[in-house]
C-alpha cells in the first residue's frame, strides 16, 4: 500500500513506555514524522512549529484528557482543522458518538499492535480524505 | 539482509524487555502509594495518581504482551474504582479486595519477571 500524503503526527500521551512504543512504531514503519510529548501543555508548545497533519491522543491522561486536549489544540489555527484519532483502553457507544461529535475520526483500542498500527493509522486517514474528496469534488 | 522489520521488532523486543525489567519495581510504587493512602493521607491527589497509574498499567501490560500483568491491574483497577465516590469511609470488604487485588497484581509482576529472566538465561545457553 502506498504510504501517501500523511507525514507530520502530533501525538500526546502520558505513558513514556506506550509512547516511546508507538513512537517508534510510526516512525520506523509508517515513515512518519512524530512529535510525541506527555501533555496538553507540551503539545501547545509543538503545535505551532510542528504544524501536524494528524492528532494522536491518549484519552486517559491526568489532568486535561484527550477531549479537552483536543478543544484546546483545536483553538489554535495550526490544529483548528486537523483530523484527530483517539487512543484508549476501553470505548463504548456513547463515548464514541461523543468523540465523533468533536470531529474525531477514530479510536485505536489498547491493546493495539504495534506491528500494524501505522498502516491503521494509514487507513483511517486515507479514509477520511476520501469522504473529503468526495464531498469537494 | 537487514530489513526495517527487522530493526523494529528488534526495538520492540528491546522495548518489551526494558518494560518487563522495571515492572516489580513499578508495582512496588503502587503499592506503596496504596499503603500510605490507605495507612494515612487519605488524599485525594494520591488516590487518584494512583488509579491513573493502574490504569496505565492495564494498557501498557497489554500493549507488551504482558497479559497476566495486565488482567491483574483491570481487577485493582475496578476495586479501586469502588472507592473513587467516596474514600473517607471505605468498608473493610472493600479493603480487603483490593489488598487482594494488589497481592494478585505484585505475583504477576515477579512471575513475568521471573519468567523473562528465565528465557534470557535460557536463550544464553542455546
Amino acid at each position: 500500500m502506498k504510504q501517501a500524503a500523511l507525514s507530520r503526527i502530533l501525538y500526546v500521551e502520558d505513558d513514556p513506555d506506550i509512547r516511546e512504543l508507538v513512537t517508534m512504531s510510526l516512525q520506523a514503519l509508517g515513515r512518519f514524522q512524530v512529535a510525541a510529548c506527555d501533555s496538553c501543555a507540551a503539545a501547545l508548545e509543538l503545535v505551532d512549529e510542528f504544524s501536524p497533519e494528524l492528532l494522536l491522543l491518549d484519552v486517559m491522561m491526568p489532568d486535561i484528557d484527550g477531549p479537552a486536549t483536543l478543544k484546546v489544540l483545536r483553538e489554535r489555527v495550526s490544529a483548528a482543522a486537523v483530523p484527530a484519532i483517539f487512543i484508549t483502553a476501553k470505548v463504548d457507544a456513547g463515548d464514541m458518538a461523543r468523540y465523533r461529535e468533536m470531529g474525531v475520526l477514530d479510536v485505536i483500542v489498547k491493546p493495539f499492535d504495534p506491528m500494524t498500527l501505522s498502516g491503521q493509522i494509514q487507513h483511517i486517514w486515507q479514509r477520511d480524505r476520501s469522504v473529503a474528496n468526495d464531498h469537494s469534488g | 539482509m537487514i530489513t526495517v522489520d527487522n530493526e523494529f521488532e528488534r526495538e520492540l523486543a528491546r522495548l518489551s524487555a526494558a518494560f518487563v525489567a522495571q515492572l516489580p519495581q513499578q508495582v512496588q510504587v503502587l503499592n506503596d502509594d496504596l499503603a500510605t493512602w490507605l495507612s494515612a493521607s487519605r488524599e485525594a491527589e494520591l488516590f487518584d495518581r494512583l488509579s491513573h497509574k493502574v490504569h496505565q498499567l492495564k494498557g501498557s501490560g497489554s500493549t507488551f504482551g504482558c497479559s497476566g500483568v495486565s488482567e491483574a491491574a483491570r481487577v485493582l483497577e475496578q476495586r479501586l474504582a469502588v472507592l473513587q465516590a467516596d474514600a473517607t469511609s471505605v468498608a473493610a470488604s472493600d479493603l480487603e479486595k483490593i489488598e487482594a487485588a494488589m497481592r494478585a497484581l505484585r505475583g504477576e509482576a515477579d512471575r513475568t519477571y521471573r519468567e523473562s529472566l528465565r528465557g534470557h538465561q535460557a536463550g544464553a545457553q542455546t
